[in-house]
């Protein structure tokens, strides 16, 4: 009898053992996989690119559309407003194209294109301290995303588009939303295109090609509506619209970039940024741009500014450390110089659910002049080459 | 229980211990197959379930189209004008790798960008810079494809090796590998086997569909207005969710699984006579014990749990060796299993063996189940007999044969019961019904056996003369044990005889089908083999260029496609067939055809449709029911059923319209197969040989003679079977272990009796003589009464469970070589199962035997 029940608990650990062996693994759900793409990077011949050397030749509404014989082509949004009641909220909508060869394959598929494009979406509530952010991919193909100026200027991703209210596109409209928030705005051009650089020819190093063809709409009057969880805000204030496209801009040794674009209540704007070098330095041949309230402007040279930061700020998210607040003192040939004070209207609006984490924030100016602005803080996480 | 009568239990285990391997071994086998089986049916579902959920990923609803596609723009419109970014386009296809061993392999075209919230391959979510450019090159670099590590370690293919591919347009097309997919665990790695993932771009160049997608996956939140979708979708586009689409195609097996699960049962039911053998017989042997235990005083109680408890510790050993058997054999019946899947439903490839905990829980309740049932009856026989009446022995023979007549009329009760039950119209109850029939058919053994012995005995007598006499009336004598061993081998044998005519049957019928329908004198298709078959769009051009090969006198085409009948959301899609000539010379045979003048082409011509039986019968279409409303590129169309037709190419049916008609509905200009008439006096050989070496060059498809198309069918419907025929086998060696059990222990038993025969003079060689006799004797009896059961069973499984389980109607065919082969078997395995028990017996000395007193 004991023998038996040996004989039948050893027959029973035997089924049981080779059901645990056999069965490991979960017993249902969804297929899970990480796809481990082994593919090398396409970015990597960029010879049939057109590149940035000579100082462009400027033709309007037609050079606010896509530019693709160049690899990469942004159009970047931002924009302070404000209710009636003078609630702030920053906004910024942003769409980026990048070729991956310099001429489309011929094909029968919809689908088949070379260029993709990539937005961000953000609004920073400054009463409340939150920054929502979103951000999509799609091809330019199948109608799904593009850059046109036929009929009109248009740039879209699906539903995410600003698009040209009139030919000459001084009137345009954005209209954008995520799960959160969703923004309704029509904006007016108030200045001409302020070329930056050498007649929009824009050096981010001293070697020719390493440069961008770059212009912003520095002042754009903006009024609509803004809703976050439901709730909507009329608002107005202002936009400033950067349009740059380029092939391989930055040199092997750039490790990143703060800009700044920021509105005085004088009427004029700033544009100044440095670029970062892996060695610690300041890559000496960029620089900024003044626009005066006519629309005029003047380029500054690099040595012609300085920033300098007051604070840092570290990243819950990314545990990146970033200048948190600035002094930005200009040269812009009066007999003092331009001292302002530059703070960011919330700590944290630092994108990191894409590919590329950077923090593009509002910020507010005080000092010699008022106003407020837009800072990119780039290459903070890690280096900014070979990415858009 | 009294430690006395542990120790007695123990004992008499050890010391019958043949007996009680033989109790184990049939409680083992039975559970085994039915185990087996199971795994084997749950293996493939869930392969299945999950080649299902590795493309719908976490999908809530669909949009699908007609058989050419939904366009793209509705889902740019989804996009941007309803703003559903948890929304996916899909290209679904399939492709034959021709350079890895023909395997079929799923085409899985993506947009990565939108594939995030449903499937995890590609997710450009959190993923760093460099897996992002990696993205962009699969999508913008064409013919670029990710397949699974599994894949690639078995054709050691590396990241830039290249695979050739036939695909439904392309007859070839290579695509470079970009990169590996490496699953979690080990279900996704089954799952994503056969995946070839591409950027949807590649998928509509490589299928050939610029323009159309297969179907959108959407996730729409719980509160979303439906109704928004379906004001956007075009003519012929519809939304469906994948838990009814998966629900219909595993549905499509349900019958052919349970159909399996019920043979399986029937091993079982073998099993469970020999239980019940094996267990009377102990306790007959102890009656003279059990009489003397309840003599000296051990209570009723006692000696039922004693008997019991023998039974319990015995199923169970014989239960847990069953499932570690069956774990075992599924390993080997999911690959029949799964062929047969493959060769009659869908591709599902099941590389392991699931063992779902639930498989084994049934195997061990049907073991100790069975165990306990048939102890049960013996049990109770034991303790209510008094206790002198259980030391005679005569006296329980005697008994038994005055049941014979109660027995006998529960048999008929049983039969009547079980055919009562057949009339009610449901697949489980008719394999309820089949069981209780055959159960009262094994009741009649006992009848069955005196009748047999009491007419073999004149015939016995003139051939052995003395032992002749003597034999038959030591099987009556001793027929409560001999009884069970005879129904537990009639019911095997009948079971032999069921399934062969049935399968015989269905045989003839399908090869007389085939005679009519395969009228054309050869037939062009996309390249087949076993491992795969993709759906082809064949050029229609190509059909117009055979024709001015020489001494082809007609070309005919057919589409067949896959419809959606709205209808019908729970049956699976429609198997649309749309010919443009009559191959059969009007010669297709029909249940019913309310065409006018019996002319169904031209009511084809006119716009009806006629439907397969399987079809009509699953979707109740009759006379009076006779429209069916399928989804085209024109939108919902209703259409008039002319009549059924008798076709055995699907268990889903099919319905066939004229190419004509399916021109007008359906923008589709291709054609799936091409069959060409050879002109009177021209050699179809001297064609087949034009068209393998000259028109069908780079086409991808091949030329088939009628001849060698017919026997491809009948391979692959013999192939079907082969698991049938297994289960057949299982159920033999079942039989044969029963009636080996029982005539060890009647040998056993009869130890004093050979002894005192020994010593009145009978040699060794008449003993065996003897033994054999009997056990021949009890075969022939099984024999015999298996014929008329089979046949009862054949009748039951062609008229009610396939027409019920699958549609189909067959003619009844009755072959002789079935029922003498049945008989042999009876017999041998009786006269086999007779030898070694015939060897002891002569072996013992008369002193010994009588000494074992």
């Amino acid at each position: 009898m004991i023998r038996l029940v040996v004989v039948a608990l050893l027959v029973a650990v035997a089924v049981l053992g080779g059901y645990a062996v056999l069965n490991s693994g979960p017993e249902s759900g969804t297929p899970a996989a990480r796809a481990d793409l082994l593919l090398p990077i396409a970015a990597g011949d960029l010879s049939g690119f057109r590149r940035a050397v000579e100082p462009y030749d400027w033709r309007f509404p037609d050079d606010h559309g896509p530019h693709p014989e160049f690899q990469t082509e942004w159009w970047y949004y931002t924009g302070n407003l404000a209710t009636s009641t003078g609630r702030h909220f920053g906004y910024q909508f942003t769409v980026f194209r990048r070729a991956a060869t310099t001429e489309p394959l011929a094909s029968d598929s919809e689908w088949r294109t070379n260029q993709l494009y990539m937005a961000h979406f953000t609004i920073t509530d400054v009463e409340d301290g939150r920054f929502y952010q979103a951000q999509r991919f799609s091809r330019g193909a199948a109608g799904l995303a593009g850059a046109t100026v036929d009929p009109r200027y248009r740039v879209w991703l699906e539903d995410w588009e600003v698009t040209a209210l009139d030919d000459q596109a001084r009137r345009t409209a954005i209209t954008a939303a995520s799960s959160e928030a969703q923004i309704r705005l029509e904006l007016e051009q108030l200045k001409p295109p302020a070329l930056q650089g050498d007649r929009g020819l824009s050096p981010k190093s001293d070697a020719a090609g390493n440069a961008s063809y770059y212009y912003s709409l520095s002042r754009l009057a903006t009024q609509g509506t803004l809703t976050i969880h439901g709730e909507t805000f009329t608002v107005s204030g202002a936009s400033w619209m950067d349009h740059e496209f380029s092939t391989s801009a930055l040199s092997a040794g750039a490790q990143g970039w703060d800009w700044f674009g920021l509105q005085l209540d004088d009427q004029r704007e700033l544009m100044v940024g440095q670029i970062r070098l892996a060695d610690s330095g300041i890559e000496p041949a960029f620089g900024g741009l003044l626009i005066e309230p006519d629309g005029s402007t003047r380029p500054l040279a690099s040595s012609d500014f300085s920033i300098e930061p007051t604070g840092t700020w570290t990243s819950p998210h990314t545990g990146a450390t970033y200048p948190a607040g600035w002094t930005i003192t200009v040269d812009t040939g009066a007999e003092s110089q331009l001292m302002l004070v530059v703070t960011p209207l919330v700590p944290d609006q630092e994108l990191i659910e894409g590919a590329i984490v950077y923090w593009e924030g509002a910020v507010r100016i005080t000092g010699d002049a008022t106003g407020y602005g837009y800072a990119e803080l780039t290459g903070y996480e890690s280096a900014m080459r070979q990415r858009f | 229980m009294n430690p006395v009568l542990i120790r007695l239990t123990q004992r008499y285990i050890s010391r019958r211990r043949l007996q009680s391997l033989l109790f184990v071994l049939g409680i083992t086998l039975g559970v085994a197959v039915g185990v087996a089986i199971d795994l084997a049916n749950s293996s493939a579902s869930r392969a299945f379930g999950l080649s299902v959920s590795s493309v719908t990923g976490r999908a809530t609803h669909q949009i699908v189209g007609t058989s050419s596609g939904l366009p793209t723009d509705l889902y740019r419109r989804i996009r941007t004008e309803l703003g559903l970014q948890t929304s996916a386009p899909v290209i679904d296809s399939a492709a034959q790798a021709v350079d890895l061993d023909g395997r079929s392999l799923r085409i899985l075209g993506i947009d990565p960008f939108a594939e995030a919230p449903f499937r995890d391959y590609l997710s450009p979510r959190n993923v760093s810079a460099e897996t992002l450019a990696g993205l962009y090159a699969f999508i913008v670099e064409p013919n670029t494809a990710l397949i699974s590590t599994a894949l690639a370690e078995r054709y050691d293919l590396q990241p830039g090796a290249t695979i050739a591919l036939r695909t439904r347009t392309l007859p070839e097309v290579t695509v470079q590998i970009a990169g590996l997919l490496a699953p979690d665990d080990a279900l996704s790695r089954q799952a994503l086997d056969n995946l070839l993932l591409v950027d949807i771009a590649t998928a509509q160049e490589i299928t050939g569909t610029p323009g159309f997608l297969s179907r959108i996956d959407l996730i729409l939140p719980e509160e979303f207005d439906l109704s928004r979708i379906e004001a956007i979708l075009p003519p012929g586009a519809a939304l469906t969710t994948p838990a009814d689409q998966r629900d219909a195609l595993d549905q499509m097996t349900g019958a052919f699984r349970l159909n399996l699960q019920a043979l399986s049962l029937l091993a079982l039911l073998v099993g469970e006579f020999l239980i019940y053998n094996t267990v009377t017989f102990s306790v007959v042997q102890r009656r003279p014990v059990i009489g003397i235990l309840r003599s000296l005083g051990t209570t009723r109680r006692q000696v039922f749990f004693l008997i019991l408890s023998e039974t319990i510790i015995l199923g169970v050993v014989g239960t847990l060796l069953g499932l570690l058997a069956g774990i075992l054999l599924g390993q080997g019946t999911v690959r029949l299993v799964s062929q047969t899947i493959n060769d009659l439903y869908f591709r599902v490839n099941v590389e392991n063996v699931a063992i779902p905990g639930i498989s084994l829980v049934k195997g061990a309740a049907i073991g100790i189940g069975a165990s306990l049932l048939a102890a049960l009856i013996p049990s109770y026989e034991a303790t209510h007999t008094p206790p002198a009446g259980t030391m005679q022995r005569s006296g329980f023979e005697r008994q038994t044969l005055r049941l014979i007549p109660y027995v006998t009329l529960a048999a008929l009760l049983f039969v009547a019961g079980g055919l009562a039950l057949l009339q009610i119209s449901s697949i489980t109850l008719s394999f309820a019904a089949l069981f209780l029939v055959l159960i009262g058919c094994a009741l009649l053994t006992p009848l069955a056996m005196l009748t047999t012995m009491h007419l073999l005995m004149p015939l016995t007598n003139g051939i052995f003369g003395v032992l002749g006499r003597m034999a038959p009336r030591a099987v009556v004598r001793s027929i409560s044990r001999t009884g069970v061993a005879v129904a537990a081998l009639t019911l095997a044998v009948s079971v032999i005889v069921g399934v062969s005519v049935m399968i015989g049957s269905f045989r003839q019928t399908v090869t007389d089908w085939l005679d009519t329908t395969l009228g054309a004198d050869i037939y062009i298709s996309p390249f087949n083999d076993d491992s795969g078959d993709i759906a082809v769009d064949i050029d229609p051009a190509i059909a117009s260029d055979l024709q001015a090969i020489p001494g082809v006198e007609w070309v005919s085409t057919v589409r067949s496609v896959t419809v959606t009948a709205p209808d019908y959301p729970d049956l699976p899609p429609v198997n649309l067939v749309a010919p443009d000539t009559d191959v059969t010379h009007s010669g297709r045979r029909f249940k019913w055809n309310a065409a006018p003048g019996g002319d169904y082409w031209g009511a084809l011509l006119a716009g009806d449709v006629i439907v397969s039986e399987p079809f009509a019968y699953r979707r109740n279409i009759s006379r009076e029911n006779n429209t069916i409303v399928l989804l085209t590129d024109r939108g919902e169309q209703s259409f008039i059923v002319a009549g059924v037709y008798y076709d055995y190419t699907t268990d889903q049916g099919n319905v066939l319209m004229h190419a004509s008609i399916y021109r007008r509905y359906f923008d589709d200009p291709f054609v799936s197969a091409i069959a060409l008439d050879v002109a009177p006096g021209v050699d179809p050989q001297a064609i087949l040989q034009t068209l393998e070496t000259d028109a069908l060059i780079g086409t991808g498809l091949q030329a088939q003679s009628n001849r060698a198309l017919r026997d491809n069918v009948l391979t692959i419907f013999d192939r079907t079977f082969s698991i049938t025929v297994a289960l057949r086998l299982l159920a033999t060696i079942v039989a044969f272990i029963g009636i080996l059990s029982a005539l060890m222990s009647l040998q056993l038993e009869h130890t004093r009796q050979y002894g005192i025969m020994r010593a009145n003079g009978m040699t060794p060689r008449q003993l065996r003589t003897f033994t054999l006799i009997q056990t021949g004797l009890m075969g022939t009896t099984a024999g015999l009464l298996a014929l008329p059961v089979g046949l009862v069973l054949a009748l039951i499984l062609i008229d009610v469970i396939n027409v019920r389980s699958f549609g189909w109607t067959m003619d009844l065919t009755l072959a002789p070589q079935p029922f003498i082969q049945a008989f042999a078997v009876a017999l041998a395995a009786a006269l086999a199962a007779g030898l070694y028990p015939a060897w002891r017996s002569s072996r013992h000395s008369a002193i010994q035997a009588l000494r074992s007193e």
